[in-house]
């Protein structure tokens, strides 16, 4: 009888609900998800930044010679990010518009972008149509694509970052197979460039081409590309991804640009036009340890960026025009070092090879959705580097929290050590709706 | 008398259950539990040992032995994420990001004890071999299941299986050298229609997140064919049009 009543207790124990599971109760109503023709989201950040400046650097001689701006100086920038989509039958419309504004001392500043308006057609599981405004994102790097011909260029400190697209005309086609080849993708692109249609991508009043074929084959994703058309010279492309084991991948692009052009400083600080053939690769690797530590490294090398002497050419230009600027109030010297800048001497990743780290700790301690990380950008030509420790928190519904520095290091004639910022530090808070 | 019928019902319940074909079980249990084919909806909860939650929602299709594919349909900032898996490889496609990128299976796409293996989930029979069939009690079998290649997220489960309905009640995932990375336990058995009738819930906890765990909900489980080409990188940012 004793037994019978054990048994009876523990049966009732086990008909009883799981403790956890009863508390909260949790349902999963289909309604949650019903799907609605319209689809609108939308993000909006605050990123207040302090830039601890260089006064002796070229670029920070560049921007501020008629404005010193001190030691420090802070910038408070915010970006609102609407989206909206409207599907009907085959058919599917999809806008991004995207608002940067930028406050400090000397006050504010709107921008205001359409990053992405295109409409699609799928005709069929294994045929799409697109045409507009879009970014098609071609590459595997996670820093830089040398293979990412019709896009704008990532911004290696932040290559997450939603981006700009142009407006074209794309398909895809997808067949896919049973044996070692399991996928074939083509994707074709029409490309216009004239006056206010992709008037900042090359040459005008030129209709562009490129295509893209994707293979899985033997379980490695391989692209081969190609862009012609005469807005840039023709250029070529290959690029692979693998996964060697469950927590190591590795990846690769190569680009081959025959014809480039640009615009050099000599020795003497004559700015003349080049044409070379130049090839641009990247290969890097993602590495995941048992304790969730995952490592990005990436080599890209940009032949056609510029050389240790052509850079330095550029900082002398500078230094020049302030010297003269300085003695006699003239900034012609400047106003030739900027234009220059513009065509391509200050932007990011402008010479030839690069190693990136990243490292990226996920949820250390057990601290759920809080990811410490490290990324370090070296520019392996002059030694110059940039350090940048960050925490991550998601841990918050719909809401991003980062906290970064960025701290550069670099003798002077370096890349890195010209730049305008000997440190910074921001928080981003973001959020989406 | 009463010791030695206590002896012989001992060792029955310890005795491997050698007339069990453990590999035919274990098909059953997988089409028990879903179609070969199917589109289901799930809801993920990440519960935190002060009662914080964070829930995503799924949108997910298979086909056959070795694609899956998985869209974020919330909380707003996963919206529109995708992830897929063609038998070893898997990809995560962020939209502002813009293109797929290859994840790993011991990775989280959304943090918490569920990785990206238990999200893109293939049928246990096509990852695993039943190396030994116990019966622990009159009511449930005991699976060992040891991994087929190093590729699979654990090397080794034991399954508890309901032996009247032929589910799951339990998994315990452990690495290679035994040791418990987490505990599934199947719960509310549901009928789905179209002859599926399986648990409703899986309640994940793990040694590795103490007072933490994780809840799936299923709901909209249906049989549905789809073509190869939908388990593709191209495809990866139309999964929406599926629904």
């Amino acid at each position: 009888m004793k037994h019978l009543g054990i048994a009876v207790l523990l049966m009732v124990f086990y008909m009883l609900p799981d403790r956890s599971w009863s508390e909260d109760n949790y349902t999963f109503d289909l309604d949650e998800i019903e799907k609605k023709p319209y689809q609108v989201a939308g993000y909006v950040e605050a990123r207040p930044v302090l830039y601890g400046l260089d006064d002796d650097a070229a670029l920070y001689r560049l921007r501020f010679y008629d404005d010193p701006q001190g030691h420090t100086r802070w910038q408070i920038n915010g970006r609102v990010r609407l989206e909206g989509s409207y599907e009907k039958s085959i058919y599917r419309m999809f806008a991004r518009l995207n608002t940067d504004l930028a406050y400090d001392d000397a006050g504010g500043e709107e921008r205001t972008t359409v990053y992405e308006a295109y409409l699609s057609a799928k005709a069929a599981t294994s045929v799409k149509i697109d045409a507009g405004k879009k970014t098609l994102k071609w590459g595997k790097g996670y820093a830089w694509n040398p293979v990412a011909f019709m896009d704008r260029p990532k911004d290696p400190e932040d290559p997450e970052l939603a981006m700009e697209g142009y407006v074209m005309a794309t398909a895809d086609w997808i067949r896919s197979f049973d044996g070692p080849l399991t996928t074939v993708a083509f994707t074709p692109v029409l490309f216009p460039v004239y006056d206010h249609v992709n008037d900042d991508f090359g040459e005008t009043e030129k209709i562009n081409w490129a295509g893209r074929l994707y293979f899985l084959l033997y379980d490695t994703d391989l692209d081969v590309m190609f862009m012609t058309g005469g807005s840039r010279p023709d250029r070529y492309g290959v690029d692979f991804s693998r996964n060697l084991t469950t927590n190591f991948e590795i990846h690769g692009e190569y680009a081959w640009l025959p014809n480039t052009r640009k615009l050099v400083l000599d020795a003497g600080g004559t700015p003349r036009r080049t044409r070379e053939d130049a090839h641009a690769f990247l290969v890097g690797l993602r590495y995941l340890t048992g304790f969730d530590l995952t490592t990005i490294v990436e080599f890209y090398h940009n032949g056609a960026g510029f050389d240790r002497e052509e850079m330095k050419a550029f900082y002398d230009l500078v230094d020049r025009g302030y010297a003269s600027y300085q003695d006699t109030g003239n900034a012609s010297g400047l106003a030739q070092a900027l234009q220059l800048a513009g065509s391509g001497y200050a932007r990011p990743s402008a010479m030839r090879n690069y190693l990136y780290v990243r490292m990226s700790q996920k949820e250390p301690f057990d601290i759920l959705y809080l990811t410490p990380a490290l990324t370090c950008i070296i520019n392996t030509d002059d030694g110059s580097l940039s350090l940048t420790p960050e925490l991550f928190y998601t841990g918050i519904t719909n809401l991003e929290l980062r906290l970064r520095a960025s701290l550069i290091a670099g003798d002077g004639r370096s890349e890195f050590g010209e730049k305008q910022n000997d440190y910074r530090f921001e928080v981003r808070a973001g959020y989406y709706f | 008398m009463l010791k030695l019928l206590g002896f012989i019902l001992t060792l029955a319940m310890a005795w491997p259950a050698h007339a069990i074909d453990g590999n035919a079980l274990l098909k059953e249990v997988d089409r028990n539990l879903n179609p070969e084919s199917y589109e289901m909806y799930r809801k993920l909860i990440n519960l935190e040992p002060d009662g914080r939650k964070k829930e995503f929602t799924l949108f997910s299709v298979k086909k056959g032995a070795d694609k899956v594919a998985a869209l974020f349909l919330a909380p707003a900032s996963e919206k529109g994420r995708s992830t897929l898996r063609l038998g070893d490889n898997m990809w995560l496609n962020i939209p502002n990001v813009g293109k797929p990128i290859r994840i790993t299976s011991l990775q989280s796409v959304v943090g918490g004890i569920f990785n990206n293996a238990d999200i893109l989930s293939l049928d246990y029979g096509d990852e695993y071999d039943v190396v030994q069939t116990e019966q622990p009690d009159p009511a449930h079998l005991l699976l060992l299941l040891k991994a087929r290649t190093r590729t699979v997220a654990y090397d080794q489960l034991s399954m508890w299986v309901d032996k009247a309905r032929t589910l799951p009640t339990r998994i315990e995932c452990k690495t290679a050298d035994g040791m418990l990375i987490k505990t599934l336990h199947f719960k509310e058995i549901k009928d789905f229609g179209g002859g599926i009738v399986r648990p409703s819930v899986i309640e994940t906890d793990s040694p590795l997140y103490r007072g933490y765990t994780s809840i799936m909900l299923f709901a909209g489980i249906k049989k549905r064919e789809f073509k190869d080409e939908v388990f593709t990188l191209t495809f990866m940012p139309n999964l929406e049009s599926l629904r």
